[in-house]
């Protein structure tokens, strides 16, 4: 039996329906939230993953909450779970980079972690997969190796956070004598396949405001004289595409590490069942993405013109329109992550990948195409249900 | 009895009685029945009181309601003047009320003739006929206020004097008579103090302005509105110091000192007035500047009575320069925002400073109250504000509240925002905005000057597009008034206070007010978490309101506000226990804390230096 937290997110639901696929059994965690009890929300999203009826009978539901001692269950509940479980999945995250809301954040990725190896060390458990992130490392440029790392300086509270929670994670689990498995994927985006996804943030996020700044001066040349479109040199060209004057920062050699939701489920499969004594996995795509691909791919897709890849030198000094500035202030946010030189070892990761013939494959057009297809059909996430 | 609509009943029963329909503050007219007759009960205020007081079976039809219900124009004056700042349509009740009367006298009723007695023909005798009454249908709506914590009291007259003679003749008289009575200025008390068995004066007559520019000041009678004086004063060029808009000048003096976002510069108390004229318990008139005149400027720590009927105050008035306006600095942190306020009072910068709540920004820039909910919680869950730091000031003291903040809010912005409010909710352009969200909040880079010109295309502020938040029969009238500059201009709004009365619109509103020393984050930081507390423990609606520095930022006004259905008795139980508990514990924080003072106790010492309570 196998506790899963985090089964309602983006990653979670996948490895939730990954196991069931497996013929596991599920505990799963989950939440009321946003007016909906937790057995709707796994519900609607079980639909969505195309989990049939005879593999749901294996899972078990539990209304907990992470933030609470002992997961906010009552001691009876606690005790059957401690009793059934072999093995816990913790996936449940806040992947928010606020800093004002630090404090939620390290309830969630470190308390709620603490919380739940609390259950962990007075349960049969003897496996406990982690699934953190690739950018632990915070700001080390150069190679990240698969250990755990104890880096001086991070970008955001997300990094932060999910670096203590290894250490935490190691240290207890240590102590317990259970095995740790810890996951680090990079940015995950929807199925390389099919294009679907649950979450439309991360690689997402720009190309959608791409979309929103073009249908908005679209709106205003047509609805209101185009007085504000053409402030921002924006203008349609005849044969029906606009063009859009937007020059995005970017640095020679740099990129985005990418990686497609099955790529990573099938990844976290592979190294759960082939590294039994645990360990420090990357799950990354061994190329990074450029901007300037993305920014082709995107022009493409929505019949934009005019956005430009630039250099910090070729930026400096000349003025930018408030484009730029949105496009800046995204970045900001993000930049470690849009120029990223870093390199992530897969000493531990990869001879398991390649053994299964398991690859990732890069962010093509087509695939691009598959994914944004997607994203606009279902409102970018407000008509997923 | 009235078989009352439970829609027009309800519309009837949330009156707040804060009479912002008996002034004409959007400039669309005032009630014609109410500027002839006076009395509240020709206004709307007043014909709602009526309306419920027949529900309840609390009167009969008297001449006098027949008189108030035939005087009625239906002309929808007060639908607009009432749901600019409370969402309520009292139009439906005039209407009610009309036909509740016609119906009444075409089925044969004949309605009660209440003749007069001894006092009220003596009462008569002072003020002439038509200005004192015992008609149930008039003394009813003087009998109470939205004042949970008070049970009504029915007055046996109500008299408006003309004169301050009158004034002290009635006076000796109750005296004489052995009649309590109660003074009232623009007929509204939202504490409940101003209510007796015996005789209501009620000074709407008294409505006088003088203006005296050589002498920086203006003679003002009781009835004049804090709206009316300013309205006069701004004429000029000039500014005062007053209270929200419908309260009476003299009498907010007298109960509160009279305190607002200007008291940063101009002080409160007896920072406000060069000179008050009353009429004192023994029906004798007396001024503040006669040699042998009480000393109110003293403070005691305690409830004592007013000094007397005040019959008029000469009040201070301010100067002001063509470049003022107002700008605002949005903040996560409560402490940095206090911080910033604390240090603009250090520097003497700015006319006006508070730091306010979501809940009022909110509720100032939103007609509607669905609006000003979505609002509240879009500013900080998605912008990051929780705070702002509001401040007018002439172009220098801006520049330097810029360079002291960074980027700020300013009217230009604070226009397009106001104008364009449903479209910055609108879902997709928050999630974008959530998006840029790192190491500081979203508002940081919304409001730096590059992002101005896509803000303007994203939300295409106009007077319709905000009108569009409201119902489809008013909006045009919404247009209209959003078309006018002065309703986003940030120093008019805030020297007219109009959208004040909104912080109430949600549910009648209970302000605690509290002076606390602006250098003890502790101490403001406790005030507040412990209004929480009380609130939280009895299931009160509550936020924190504004808190406004003072005398060069060494001490603050701080206001609290707890929101209860007035009408509901379950939350009129909860409001008495949570004030049974806030009493004893402000008192002994007051006691131990310098720079404390609960505002209970300047209530009727407003006329005291401000020295005598902000440095006990």
């Amino acid at each position: 039996m196998i506790l899963l937290t985090g089964g309602t997110g983006f990653l979670g639901a996948h490895i939730a329906a990954h196991l069931l696929e497996r013929g596991e059994k599920v505990i799963l965690l989950a939440r009321f939230k946003q007016g909906l009890p937790a057995a709707e929300r796994v519900g609607r999203l079980l639909d969505w993953l195309g989990v049939g009826a005879g593999r749901r009978k294996n899972i078990q539901l539990v209304e907990g909450q992470l933030d609470r001692p002992g997961l906010g269950l009552e001691p009876d509940a606690t005790a059957s779970i401690s009793r059934q479980i072999d093995e816990i999945v913790h996936c449940a995250s806040s992947t928010s980079f606020a800093e004002r809301q630090k404090a939620e954040v390290e309830a969630v990725n470190v308390g709620g972690l603490g919380h739940v190896l609390g259950l962990a060390e007075r349960s049969r458990c003897r496996r406990f997969h982690l699934v953190s992130t690739a950018y632990v490392a915070g700001r080390k440029s150069g190679l990240c190796l698969e250990e755990i790392v104890r880096p001086s300086a991070f970008n955001n509270v997300y990094e932060e956070t999910k670096c203590r929670a290894e250490w935490l994670a190691s240290e207890r689990c240590a102590e317990a004598g259970i095995r740790l498995s810890v996951y680090r994927p990079s940015i995950v985006y929807g199925h390389s396949e099919t294009g679907r996804s649950l979450l439309f943030n991360a690689l997402y996020y720009p190309v959608r405001t791409a979309l929103f700044l073009k249908n908005l001066y679209e709106r205003d040349i047509r609805e209101c004289g185009g007085r504000k479109a053409a402030e921002m040199g924006v203008r349609l060209d005849g044969d029906g595409w606009t063009v859009m004057p937007l020059r995005i920062m970017v640095a020679d050699g740099a990129g985005i590490n990418v990686v497609p939701i099955d790529f990573f489920v099938r990844a976290f499969g592979s190294i759960r069942e082939g590294a039994n004594d645990g360990g420090v996995f990357h799950i990354v795509n061994s190329r990074q993405t450029r901007i300037e691909d993305i920014i082709e791919y995107t022009q493409a897709f929505f019949h934009i013109r005019g956005i430009s890849a630039c250099s910090a030198q070729e930026m400096e000094g000349k003025p930018g329109n408030p484009l730029d500035a949105v496009f800046g202030a995204y970045l900001e946010a993000y930049r470690p992550y849009m120029m990223d030189r870093r390199i992530f070892g897969t000493e531990k990761a990869g001879p398991i990948l390649e053994k299964k013939g398991i690859r990732c494959p890069d962010l093509t057009s087509g695939i691009f195409k598959r994914c944004l297809d997607y994203a606009v059909q279902c409102g970018w996430g407000a008509r997923l249900f | 009895m009235v078989k009352a609509d439970d829609d027009i009943l309800k519309t009837a029963s949330q009156c707040r009685h804060y009479a912002m329909c008996k002034i004409d503050y959007l400039g669309t007219g005032l009630c014609p029945p109410g500027k002839r007759y006076h009395y509240v009960s020709y206004y709307p205020q007043g014909r709602m009181d009526l309306y419920t007081a027949l529900s309840e079976n609390l009167i009969p039809v008297t001449e006098g309601l027949v008189h108030i219900a035939e005087t009625c124009t239906m002309c929808g004056v007060c639908d607009l003047q009432c749901h600019f700042v409370t969402g309520l349509r009292p139009l439906k009740v005039m209407d009610a009320l009309k036909n509740y009367v016609a119906d009444y006298l075409k089925g044969g009723g004949k309605p009660a003739s209440i003749p007069p007695d001894e006092p009220l023909r003596r009462l008569r005798g002072i003020v002439g006929t038509e200005w004192a009454s015992n008609d149930p249908a008039v003394l009813v709506t003087y009998a109470n206020d939205p004042f949970p914590l008070a049970d009504m009291r029915m007055p046996r007259y109500v008299v408006l004097p003309g004169t301050r003679e009158e004034v002290a003749s009635v006076v000796r008289l109750a005296n004489e008579l052995g009649l309590p009575y109660a003074v009232r200025g623009n007929g509204g008390s939202v504490f409940g103090f101003v209510f007796s068995e015996g005789i209501v004066l009620d000074m709407q007559r008294m409505r006088t302005i003088a203006i005296d520019k050589d002498n920086w000041s203006a003679a003002v009678g009781p009835g004049v509105t804090s709206f009316e004086l300013q309205q006069e004063v701004f004429r000029q060029g000039l500014r005062v110091n007053t209270a929200e808009p419908a309260a009476t000048v003299c009498g907010n003096i007298v109960c509160t000192g009279t305190f607002s976002t200007w008291s940063y510069a101009y002080g409160t108390a007896a920072d406000g007035f060069i000179d008050m004229e009353f009429v004192n318990a023994r029906g004798e008139i007396y001024r503040l500047n006669d040699k042998q005149a009480p000393n109110v400027f003293a403070f005691e720590n305690d409830v004592i009575p007013a000094p007397g009927i005040c019959t008029e105050a000469t009040v201070k008035l301010q100067p002001t320069t063509a470049d003022e306006d107002g700008v605002l600095v949005p903040f996560w942190d409560f402490d940095e925002a206090v911080a910033l306020a604390r240090e603009l009072g250090r520097r003497r910068i700015g006319l006006a400073v508070a730091v306010l709540g979501v809940h009022y920004i909110a509720n100032f820039m939103s007609p509607s109250k669905a609006l000003a909910d979505r609002l509240k919680d879009v500013l900080p869950e998605t912008l990051g504000i929780r705070y702002v730091v509001f401040a007018i000031g002439d172009r220098y003291a801006r520049e330097s509240i810029s360079k002291l903040a960074g980027p700020v809010i300013d009217s230009g912005l604070w226009r397009t925002l106001t104008l364009g409010l449903p479209r910055l909710l609108d879902q997709e352009w928050q999630d974008l905005v959530k998006g840029f969200e790192a190491s500081r909040p979203p508002y940081e880079i919304l409001i730096r000057p590059e992002m101005r010109p896509l803000i303007e295309a994203v939300l295409r502020p106009s007077p319709e597009t905000l009108a569009a938040s409201v119902e489809e029969d008013l909006r045009g009238q919404y247009a209209g008034l959003y078309s006018q500059p002065r309703f986003t201009d940030m120093t008019w709004l805030n020297m007219f206070r109009i959208v004040s009365s909104r912080m109430s619109r949600r549910k009648h509103m209970f302000a605690f007010l509290v002076y606390v020393p602006l250098d003890r984050n502790d101490v403001i930081n406790h005030i507040n978490a412990e209004f929480a507390r009380i609130a939280a423990a009895q299931g009160l609606d509550h936020d924190f309101g504004f808190l406004t520095p003072m005398d060069l930022g060494k001490r603050a006004i701080l206001e609290y506000d707890y929101y209860i259905d007035h009408t509901d008795p379950v939350e009129r139980a909860k409001i008495g226990r949570a004030m049974a508990e806030i009493g004893p514990w402000l008192d002994g924080l007051a006691e131990r804390t310098k720079g404390v003072t609960f505002l209970k106790y300047v209530f009727s010492q407003g006329c005291s230096r401000k020295e005598n309570f902000l440095y006990r």
